[in-house]
């Protein structure tokens, strides 16, 4: 499974040269100012905008198509539902469907906001490593233990699911019969999911012992380095927050 | 049942997001008060992992098949670890599956994390309310009760946020048809989520009691 967040994070471009602690407040301002759109004639602006970002990351297609599989199904419900449902004013009829302007309305601006946000999170998280990013995060002010929480967890994450995998096909292999939905079936679900909280909290405690030994938890200074301020990163976060307050401020005027 | 990028208005996502902070703040306010508070760290971390994991395990109930939402058991083993746990589990979600997104982080670890938060006190109450009870009949009880109302207050906040914020033209008649209807689909759903999380738990009090908050 292609689910690790950095496998692009070595490429070279514009966004993967930006300091990750001024790309997060950049990109995450940016992402906030693309949820505050609601104007319908501010669209084709942040999908203008969202192209280029993307463009400039030098992310693959296929990185998109393949992150977009599971929120497409999300986009298909929205279009499947609202313009047939929402609104009065009816633009099309056939029987008993009719199109209604108002939801086609809302399904453009919902489509369009989700894109932008999305892609532009995608080119946060693509264009980083996640450890560069959780570093970024604890310079910003984001507790240690949130900060230790979600690197162990990402750390041991695929190995989880590698445990749960081959413990689902063992039960498959000992007649296990998943299709069936009995109380049965139910006890060796609990019993699997019992098993892996049992594992992984085994595997905690030595985790934690071994971190011990390596002075985890012992209030130690780390060596202070010498911050230089990167002017490259200084201007993207000063041109990304103009856009974010321009955006904001053309949907209160318009 | 995370509301995805581009459905809710900036002013909900904010608010979602201020929320979430004091319920952070309030956990590793909690955490920080036991005696050596980066103790339970590696556990609640590879808890929530494991968590993560096990939530992608699909009962077929014919004609579909539906998976565990696991914030109620969530709230019962991890207690004031499990709002941070929800919150990792939920930016995983998001930027690897694109479940959810980063703009409503604060508002789906409201929806998922303020009932754990919630089901996290009802399992204690095995304790005060459940002491009379046989221990394995409180245990299983407050374990039901706990997945239950986990997934019960989630689903409320989930469909009422995003029925009533969808920018769209339903009036008001046809929303709170909605929610309701959509609450009544998922009360059997609640009932399974309950007895899941009770069949868990007493596992878990059987193989490795130390799991369970004590």
């Amino acid at each position: 499974m292609r689910f690790a967040l950095d496998e692009y994070a070595h490429l070279k471009s514009p966004i993967h040269r930006w300091n990750p602690q001024y790309k997060l407040i950049g990109l995450l301002t940016l992402m906030f100012a693309f949820a505050t759109v609601e104007d319908l004639r501010l669209l084709p602006v942040i999908s203008t905008l969202t192209i280029i970002l993307y463009l400039l990351s030098r992310l693959p297609l296929s990185f998109l198509l393949t992150r977009l599989r599971y929120p497409g199904i999300f986009l298909f419900t929205v279009v499947a539902i609202l313009p047939f449902f929402s609104g009065e004013t009816v633009i099309w009829q056939w029987g008993i469907i009719t199109l209604r302007q108002e939801g086609l309305l809302a399904v453009v601006l919902i489509v369009c906001r989700f894109l932008a946000i999305f892609i532009t999170g995608l080119v946060l998280f693509g264009t980083s490593s996640f450890l560069n990013l959780i570093k970024a995060m604890r310079s910003l002010g984001l507790s240690p233990i949130l900060a230790d929480m979600m690197l162990l967890s990402y750390r041991y994450l695929f190995e989880l699911a590698y445990q749960l995998n081959t413990m689902q096909r063992s039960t498959r292999l000992r007649g296990f019969k998943p299709t069936q939905f009995s109380w049965r079936n139910l006890q060796v679900y609990a019993a699997l999911a019992g098993s892996l909280l049992v594992r992984s909290y085994q595997q905690s405690q030595e985790i934690y012992k071994a971190m011990q030994l390596r002075g985890y938890g012992t209030s130690m200074k780390s060596p202070q380095s010498k911050r230089s301020i990167d002017v490259y990163s200084v201007i993207a976060l000063i041109i990304t927050l103009a856009i974010a307050i321009g955006l904001i401020g053309l949907e209160f005027l318009l | 049942m995370h509301i995805s990028e581009g459905i809710l208005p900036a002013k909900v996502l904010i608010g979602g997001y201020a929320i979430a902070g004091l319920a952070t703040w309030y956990s590793l306010r909690e955490i920080n008060k036991q005696k050596n508070p980066t103790e339970g760290v590696p556990k609640a971390a590879l808890l929530t992992a494991a968590f993560f994991v096990s939530s992608s395990i699909h009962i077929p109930i014919p004609p579909a098949s539906v998976h565990f939402v696991l914030n109620g058991l969530l709230g019962a083993v991890l207690g004031c670890y499990a709002f941070p746990a929800i919150l990792i589990g939920l930016l995983f979600q998001a930027v690897m599956f694109g479940h959810g997104g980063l703009t409503t982080l604060g508002i789906n670890a409201v929806i998922m994390g303020v009932p754990a938060i919630i089901a996290a006190q009802i399992f204690q109450f095995r304790y005060s309310i459940g002491h009379r009870l046989k221990p394995h009949v409180s245990l299983n009880l407050f374990g039901f009760f706990a997945g239950a109302t986990g997934l019960g207050i989630a689903a409320l906040l989930f469909f009422g946020l995003t029925i009533t914020n969808i920018p769209s033209d339903f009036d008001a008649q046809t929303e709170q048809t909605a929610i309701f209807g959509l609450m009544l689909a998922h009360i059997p759903l609640m009932g399974i989520e309950g007895i899941f999380t009770a069949m868990v738990v007493s596992f878990l009090q059987r193989v490795k009691p130390e799991l369970l908050p004590s």
